[in-house]
């Protein structure tokens, strides 16, 4: 048996050595020779951190360049220092006459589905609901109070900032942006002027999105900044942070086209542009009230009949295919209100009720917009093949989402609230959607600049959270 | 009185719990395992009745009785693609035994029975840092064995020819969670199977032995169409969405592919104490197209769902050799080569198939004669592999080392 007992001995140390060996080398970070040690970030809401509605301490933790600045450490990147809120709930605003009236950002709720008189139908829907509801003061407090942590701020992105407020010399004042007064310098300061101050060493700038957003956003595309305006400053932005000092490299990226973002795809989804049936009958007597009150123009016919809206100028209109309604519809007044046709509610007689001009994109709006969009993506492009920058091209990138794409298991697509990727307003990108963003970004940089930065395990952020 | 306990022993062994250690588990005689894992062309012991039916019957004793069990040492890691992360399984000794018992009635006939594990998979995947892993939406925790009973008649025409064939009942139990990719307050939605089931199947064997010292032998396991139905599934998601994912019944779909095997063995030297043999191994892993699930109470979220898999044949070879050194010790050596069924592309953390190249070494030691006391190890290196399960887009790097020791008792009378 000595035998025996001398073989277990040396299969039971075989089994220990063995079972300890067979690893896999890890991910070989290099930065190539690039100085990721100050990373500046420049751009909008996307770059802040803000989704849901509003910009938030949680927020502002899963921004797209915070979320970059982790990968950077793998390759000599340094601490990355944000504006950071006090709240996790998040503050967002809208301008009011005489001021702002701010509320929280939007979580997913559960509540009892209503007809149009109010009683409960028995079932439940998913829908963005604020997450809290303090009182104004609280919530102006939390917006104008210095951030958490000490400045200089490392990412620079501004809620609303557009290419041109960039430059905007107050717009960190209390007359200018709350979201760039929270933090800025100076009040005479700009965004661009805090950011080359800090003398980057690796920089990154997207910019650009609220020069159509802003006014899409709004139903419209008269607000779109000209092209030559955008094709002047943009050098200029790209140029000011290159030229800040230290030599910086850095990423640019381009502008998603608004057909990418479920605020303006998801309702038109759902709801037909020609979504009002009528018979003869009912279209005879739309078509006298119409007469009456002054727009013959607009003309029902039996069968299925185009909502009717408000262009910008005052004038009405039948809705065309390809028009799209925006996520701020009020659906509830098109469902129980008669919107779109006659207010019901009108009494004697009812009152053509057009759909107001600002939840309409029609399809003119649409093609100035997106090609406005187009033209700024083309300016992009070109400065950044002539400077030698990173090019994270999120124009071409996002519709891939549209049928979806699987990343570990997980499909995401631009579909609101189910798709896993936007927040719950429908604009901005949820924690694990700027993972996806951020990947794209380092992507872009390790083709450009031949460095091994690692992607980020998009599983370890949140999508959105359900009830 | 003796015999009485070395028979309680085998009843102990085979009372211990089993767990597979991969999808195709080899691990059925702790002498075969020392010898590379070969066995169609032998008839040393009882292992012949799973191993090739048609030697059973040229076993010589009357009685003879073999049992083991083989504890599986090991881990497999994963580094993901482009990204620092890994993760790795960090496997509890998983322990496959087999049990198998020989009598012949008359000198050219034998019947048995054989109970073995010849299929199993358990895995739990675990992130190098603590949080949920990585992959967690394909798979987290799997556990599934197949138990193989096969009773067992082996004829030998003559010295030179036999015959046998087996039935085998086998029984499957599958118990995995993965998660859901739909998150509440606390975190991932998961979803649990567990569910068990048995089918029928056939092992059928041809031994002849053409020459002295020559043996050649050729096997045939039949495919067992493993379908576990009604097992439970429990779904865990936020309760806005309760009805999207109902708690359900669902079918789950997994072959135990067929398996042909031929083996040559030459047995030389001075009371042939030498032998040495090679074992070809044809999977037929093409069976294994998809894992198949099935829910029985569907909705737009939940409904048939098939993973592709789309396992291709393979070719397992084997080589070993023993030697008696007297009569009380016996050492055997071997190695083996185990190409993965499945392609780059369909690389899945729920069975990380890789390449794998076992070497073996075993010892038997005789206190009294026709009694032995079994032991072997075996270390399986699978291969470095790289690929993605691209209709998850789960891409990385895998590598798994195993240290499989493994004891048994023989007894023949």
């Amino acid at each position: 048996m000595n035998i025996m007992k001398k073989f277990l001995f040396i299969i039971l140390s075989l089994a220990l050595f063995a079972s300890c060996e067979r690893k896999i080398d890890k991910f070989t970070a290099s930065a190539n020779g690039l100085d990721f040690s100050n990373f500046v970030s420049v751009g909008n809401s996307l770059t802040a951190g803000y989704a849901d509605g509003a910009l938030s301490r949680v927020g502002q933790g899963y921004s797209i360049p915070n979320i970059m600045a982790t990968q950077f450490k793998t390759v000599g990147g340094g601490e990355f220092r944000q504006p950071l809120l006090s709240t996790d709930d998040g503050v967002g605003f809208q301008q009011v006459p005489g001021g702002i009236y701010c509320y929280t950002k939007m979580v997913l709720k559960l509540n009892p589905d209503k007809d149009c008189y109010g009683t409960p139908l028995g079932t439940m829907s998913i829908k963005p609901g604020f997450a809290s509801n303090p009182d104004q003061g609280t919530l102006q407090g939390q917006l104008f109070a210095a951030p958490t942590v000490a400045g200089p701020y490392n990412n620079m992105g501004v809620p609303g900032a557009t290419l041109e407020t960039l430059f905007y010399p107050g717009y960190g004042s209390a007359m200018g942006n709350p979201f760039f007064t929270r933090f800025a310098t100076s009040p005479a300061t700009t965004i661009l002027a805090d950011a080359i101050a800090q003398h980057p060493t690796f920089f990154y700038l997207w910019i650009g999105n609220n020069d159509a957003l802003a006014s899409a956003l709004a139903g419209t595309d008269m607000f779109l900044t000209p092209v030559d305006t955008f094709a002047k400053y943009y050098p200029l932005a790209v140029g000011a942070l290159m030229g800040s000092g230290k030599n910086p490299k850095g990423v640019v990226a381009t502008i998603p086209d608004i057909t990418s973002i479920p605020f303006f795809t998801t309702i038109s989804k759902q709801l037909p542009w020609n979504g009002v049936p009528l018979d003869a009958t009912q279209a005879a007597q739309l078509n006298a009230l119409y007469g009456l009150q002054g727009h013959p123009e607009i003309v029902w016919k039996a069968g299925l009949n185009p909502f009717v809206y408000k262009k910008e100028n005052g004038t009405l209109a039948q809705l065309e295919e390809g028009d799209l309604f925006l996520l701020t519809l009020p659906t509830d007044s098109i469902k129980c209100r008669g919107m779109g046709i006659v207010d019901t509610t009108k009494h004697p007689l009812p009152y053509i009720y057009p759909i107001p001009g600002k939840y309409v994109l029609d399809k003119s709006e649409l093609a100035n917009i997106r090609g406005r969009i187009i033209a700024y993506n083309a300016v992009i492009r070109n400065v950044a093949k002539s400077q030698g920058l990173a090019l994270a091209d999120m124009n071409q990138y996002l519709p891939q989402f549209e049928s979806g794409m699987v990343f570990d298991g997980v499909k995401m697509t631009t579909a609101f609230v189910t798709g896993g990727m936007f927040s719950t307003d429908g604009i901005h990108l949820c924690p694990r959607g700027n993972a996806i963003a951020a990947n794209l970004f380092i992507k872009a940089i390790n083709d450009q600049y031949k460095c091994a930065i690692p992607q980020v395990n998009i599983t370890s952020y949140p999508g959105l959270i359900f009830p | 009185m003796r015999k009485i306990t070395v028979l309680l022993l085998f009843v102990c062994l085979a009372a211990t719990t089993s767990f597979g250690g991969g999808y195709q588990v080899g691990l059925h005689g702790v002498r075969n395992i020392g010898m590379g894992l070969i066995g169609t062309s032998l008839s040393y012991d009882a292992s012949s009745l799973f191993y090739n039916p048609g030697g059973a019957s040229f076993v010589n004793d009357k009685w003879s009785f073999s049992g083991g069990i083989d504890f599986i040492f090991g881990r497999a890691t994963f580094q993901a693609k482009d990204e620092n992360y890994q993760a790795t399984i960090k496997h509890d000794v998983n322990t496959p035994f087999y049990f198998y018992a020989a009598f012949k009635p008359t000198k050219k006939l034998s019947v048995g029975i054989a109970i073995n594990a010849p299929y199993g998979n358990r895995l739990s995947w675990k992130d190098d840092n603590g949080a949920d892993w990585q992959g967690r939406y394909l798979i987290k925790d799997l556990s599934f064995k197949a138990i193989t009973y096969q009773p067992t008649v082996s004829y030998r025409f003559n010295d030179i020819i036999g015959i046998g064939v087996g039935f085998v009942y086998a029984t499957g139990t599958v118990d995995m969670t993965r998660a859901i990719p739909i998150q509440g307050a606390t975190g991932d939605g998961s979803l649990h199977i567990k569910g068990s089931t048995s089918n029928i199947g056939f092992n059928a064997g041809v031994m002849i032995h053409p020459d002295q010292g020559w043996s050649i032998g050729i096997d045939y396991r039949s495919k067992i169409q493993m379908k576990v139905k009604n097992a439970d599934a429990t779904f865990e998601v936020p309760v806005s969405l309760s009805t999207s994912f109902p708690n359900n019944k669902v079918d789950v779909m997994l072959p135990l592919p067929a398996n042909l095997d031929l083996g040559v063995s030459y047995e030389f030297g001075k009371r042939k104490q030498w032998m040495i043999g090679i074992n070809l191994c044809y999977v037929f892993w093409s069976t294994y197209d998809s894992l198949v699930f099935d829910f029985k109470t569907k909705t737009p979220a939940i409904g048939r769902t098939a993973n592709a898999s789309l396992y291709q044949d393979q070719m397992i070879e084997r080589i070993g050799a023993q030697y008696r050194i007297n009569k009380t010790v016996t050492v055997r050596v071997g190695g083996y080569y185990d190409p993965s069924p499945v392609s780059s592309n369909y690389l899945n953390p729920q069975t990380p198939s890789l390449t794998e190249t076992g070497l073996t070494c075993g010892l038997s030691v005789y206190p009294m004669k026709g009694f032995s006391i079994d032991a072997s190890f075996l270390y399986l290196m699978g291969a470095k592999r790289s690929g993605t399960y691209s209709p998850d887009n789960f891409a990385g790097t895998y590598r798994t080392g195993f240290s499989i020791p493994g004891i048994g008792l023989s007894y023949s009378f």
